[in-house]
């Protein structure tokens, strides 16, 4: 690809949920992005959102009722039902054609407006066999963390260190929905849901509305002094049938390899400075990191507790505080992309990492035990 | 404009009420249907483009989770387009730009919708937000008529006539579905029984709606480098337009749609035409109702305002006249709304291609496909011609 | 001017009637005379249950149909004893991927017939690899949970 496309600028709101109108919400995010970047709503090419029916209030067709709020009146946009780094690669690809100089992209979820998570995630079942037993993310998740233990002996303690590590991280976040310093004991005694999975093990439920200004090369070096470059991006699908899956070899390790390719990364626990993964529950942290190429199968464990994914580690993984931290369902793509944006402009205040970032890493998952993947690298 | 993209091969299921499979066997219809009818091996798709209305419709959400086999997606990037009504087109335009960035050199794409698995009008009253306007806009019918009263009113054209044409249209096209193997509803009607027919709502009448259909269509789109490949008849992808307007019913008047306005002057300025009544040789319009069928001609600027009624009448509208428009019989006969729009764009590519079997409008070169969504509130162009 | 925003709720019900088609009516069919029935890929020759009607690895059109084993292996499992939005029935519940004898893909359902208030019992009791056997209701009517759940083979 000769013509590079840049992240100029980013807004977003933390993610406790609020009393807040929604519309007022979408609207005070555009407005700030769009003013941040210096590009008028008249300029500004094309508008990209993610939301989802389900995570949205109830509401369908869902990008209607954000249209004039999310500045795309009048505007040629469309949406991606799902996850927000659809959104995003949706923008980068409407801009690489040419057709478009810049693009808004946006992630809404209102937390506050929905049911519990797994009200809505009962939902991707089919009607005849999984809904039947009644099938969630959550009970999905538990059957994979039951395998991820049974067959490499990753233990709770580990598990329960992501939580740690990611709640830590979070109290230097202004945008974390969940702040609170915990312990290993705190998360081994917190109640549990569905076994094995505990209740601090398990993400909330969070507002997240969030936009991105995205502009071509010659555009983004004059809208910005330190435009974040598109890099590279690779997402993939699995089976829909939870029993026709190993839980264990899921397809982040293409979807990985895609991004890595066109990103020209051939060894990436060196030459990504920080990647920031989507763990909705905390043992997906230790297995994305071994999909990611991190470390070997059965060995995300003892990579937590080597501390090479700290803060000060070699592969900084969640400064944000990650999912676990805040998770408004839709938009955690885009809170994983804006976090790598921000520590490689040293905007990351509290929690920039003190070594010199140039390459992140944002990834998200959606469906049953991450049967859905998506991973993009930015640099600088 | 980026790089070439066309259309070498769709794919349409047998639409109708289809209990006779589950929703996922319905979509594998269509996707083994584009795969036989053109020879191309599904390992070969970079790209898998999945869409349908809201999961309020069929009860199950992020339908591409559940589709993810038959939409011959495992272990590939995938993509969820959703924009009500006019997903079809804007799964269209996301299988473009797929290719259009280079990101991608052969990208399948596939509409589906089982409208009666649930109840499209329940479905359609929750894109209403609950605050204002829901307890008043119950399902789409409504707004339409007012939408057709608005605009006869608007240009002064008499009733009587409205209703003509409308009438025209309506037998018209549910005749040319006899001529299209996968039109739902194929019927011939007679004026008397499309003027008595049971009344929707005010102006609008049973024949001049269209059906709750089943139904799924595929489609792929390719690089310059795969056509040649393959060595498909190519409908390539001359021009795109797509815009939106207020969420809020009442914000803006629909008689001279603006958004129907801007995305046809998009798609026109992109494919070069500057006078669409003569340079295009087919128009597969989005028409779920007769009436909208007629403002959707004046605001394409097939004619002025206020004059397509009297166009309609003397046929220039009709398959043999100046300007054909539906000759697949249009959304009116068909609509599983997740793929209509899709549809349109299937039908067009067949024209400008050569194969539209017993509906083949004779030479046809370059043609338009069409769809719209919400409450009024989108419309997607796209042109297809033969010529790169 | 009052300071506390309003909230509205909305509770929407919408009716929904799917169409099971040949192969998951036959299932149910199945089901209702206490049998499991998986079919057969002429493909890969891997045999699928809940009985599909196409193989999800091949595509291929699954026309062999076979009663398959009511007896398997615990491949994986989860407890709770609290309510969630759509559950089978009343808690505690142990949802379970179950390997039946034959099969080639994992069953989705429950296990039961064991003492489940405490999840330490239940843990002493179901591991990775435990034997287990379809229990069914006496009244069938064509549902998954016609069988109650799987129980451990003693």
């Amino acid at each position: 690809m000769t013509n590079r496309v840049g992240i100029v600028e980013v807004a977003m709101t933390p993610g406790a949920e609020t009393k807040d109108n929604f519309l007022d919400q979408v609207f005070k995010i555009s407005k700030e992005v769009l003013d941040k970047s210096g590009v008028s709503r008249d300029d500004i090419g094309t508008v990209i959102s993610a939301s989802s029916d389900v995570f949205h209030g109830g509401m369908s067709c869902a990008n209607s009722y954000y249209w004039d709020a999310g500045a795309a009146f009048l505007k040629n946009g469309s949406r991606q039902d799902g996850e927000s780094l659809f959104a995003f690669i949706y923008a980068v690809m409407r801009i690489l054609s040419g057709n478009y100089d810049t693009a808004l992209v946006l992630g809404v979820c209102k937390g506050s407006e929905n049911p519990e998570n797994d009200v809505l995630t009962h939902f991707f079942t089919d009607p005849f066999y999984q809904r039947q037993i009644g099938l969630n993310e959550t009970i999905a998740a538990a059957l994979q963390k039951r395998e991820y233990m049974d067959r490499f002996g990753i233990t709770e303690e580990q598990c329960a260190g992501v939580v740690v590590k990611n709640l830590k991280n979070a109290l230097g976040n202004p945008y974390a929905h969940v702040k609170k310093k915990v312990g290993l004991d705190d998360v081994l005694a917190s109640e549990v849901v569905m076994d094995p999975l505990k209740a601090m093990e398990c993400a909330p439920k969070s507002e997240g509305i969030i936009a991105m200004v995205l502009a071509k090369e010659e555009l983004a070096k004059k809208l910005t002094d330190k435009p974040v470059w598109f890099k590279g991006y690779g997402s993939s699908i699995d089976g829909f049938y939870l029993g026709d899956r190993d839980l264990l070899e899921g397809e982040l390790p293409n979807a990985a390899k895609r991004a890595y390719d066109a990103a020209g990364i051939k060894d990436p626990k060196k030459e990504i400075d920080v990647a920031e993964v989507c763990e909705p529950y905390a043992f997906q942290e230790l297995l994305w990191c071994e999909d990611l190429g991190f470390c070997g199968r059965g060995e995300g464990g003892k990579l937590l507790e080597s501390g090479a994914t700290g803060m000060n580690g070699d592969i900084p993984v969640n400064p944000s505080g990650g999912v676990l931290a805040m998770n408004p369902y839709v938009s955690r793509g885009l809170y994983r992309l804006a976090e790598g944006f921000l520590q490689i402009r040293g905007q990351a205040g509290e929690r920039q990492l003190d070594k010199q970032v140039n390459t992140a890493l944002a990834h998200s998952t959606h469906g049953f035990a991450g049967q859905c993947h998506a991973v993009a690298i930015i640099g600088s | 404009m980026g790089r070439p993209v066309a259309i070498i091969g769709s794919g349409q299921t047998h639409h109708g009420r289809r209990f006779d499979v589950t929703y996922p066997e319905l979509v594998k219809e269509a996707v083994d249907a584009v795969f036989e009818n053109t020879g191309i091996s599904p390992n070969d798709i970079e790209g898998v483009v999945s869409g349908t209305m809201p999961s309020m419709m069929e009860g199950v959400a992020l339908t591409h989770f559940y589709f993810a086999e038959v939409l011959r997606s495992v272990g590939k990037p995938i993509m969820k387009t959703e924009t009500c009504g006019s997903t079809g087109i804007s799964l269209a335009f996301t299988g473009y730009y797929w290719v259009a960035s280079g990101m991608a050199d052969l990208v399948l794409v596939v509409g589906s919708e089982k409208m009666n698995e649930g109840d499209s009008q329940a479905t359609m009253t929750t894109v209403v937000e609950p605050f204002y306007q829901r307890y008043f806009i119950a399902g789409a019918p409504g707004v339409f008529s007012m939408q057709c009263q608005e605009w006869s009113v608007k240009f002064g054209i008499p009733e009587d006539k409205v209703r003509a044409a409308a009438t025209r249209l309506s037998i018209d096209h549910h005749n040319d579905a006899f001529d299209n193997p996968y039109a739902h509803i194929k019927k011939r009607l007679t004026p008397e029984e499309v003027n008595n027919a049971r009344i929707i709502t005010y102006p609008i009448r049973l024949w001049d709606v269209c059906p709750n259909s089943d139904g799924a269509c595929a489609m792929i789109f390719a690089s310059e480098e795969m056509v040649k490949k393959y060595g498909l008849k190519p409908a390539w992808v001359k021009g795109v337009g797509y815009s939106g307007e207020e969420y809020w019913f009442g914000d803006s008047e629909k008689a001279i749609w603006q958004c129907a306005i801007d995305a046809a002057k998009q798609a026109y300025d992109m494919a070069g035409i500057t006078n669409p009544r003569k340079e295009l040789d087919v128009a597969e319009v989005y028409n779920p109702f007769t009436y909208q069928e007629m403002l959707y001609y004046e605001c394409f600027g097939f004619c002025d305002f206020g004059e397509a009624c009297d166009l309609v009448l003397k046929g220039v509208f009709s398959r043999e006249g100046e300007l054909p428009c539906d000759p697949s019989g249009g959304t009116l006969c068909t609509n599983p709304i997740g793929a209509t729009g899709l549809n349109r764009a299937a039908e067009a590519a067949l024209q400008v291609t050569g194969q539209a079997g017993d509906h083949q409008i004779p030479g046809a070169k370059l043609s338009l496909a069409h769809a719209m969504g919400g409450v009024d509130q989108y419309n997607g162009v796209m042109i297809l011609g033969s010529e790169k | 001017m009052k300071k506390d925003f309003y909230t509205i709720s909305n509770v929407i019900r919408l009716p929904h009637k799917y169409a099971a088609g040949p192969s998951f009516t036959r299932f149910y069919n199945g089901l209702e005379e206490g049998k499991i029935f998986g079919t057969i890929c002429p493909s890969c020759k891997k045999t699928f249950v809940p009985a599909r009607s196409f193989c999800p690895g091949c595509l291929a059109n699954l026309d062999e149909w076979v009663e398959v084993s009511q007896e398997g292996e615990v491949v994986s499992w989860a407890y709770t004893d609290r309510e969630f939005f759509g559950m089978p029935g009343k808690p505690p519940v142990i949802l379970a991927l179950i390997k039946l004898d034959g099969t080639d893909c994992n069953f989705l359902h429950l296990i039961g017939g064991i003492e489940m208030g405490d999840r330490d019992e239940v843990s002493s009791a179901i591991k990775r690899g435990t034997r287990v056997r379809a229990a069914w209701n006496d009244e069938k009517k064509g549902h998954m949970l016609d069988i109650k759940y799987f129980e451990p083979v003693s």
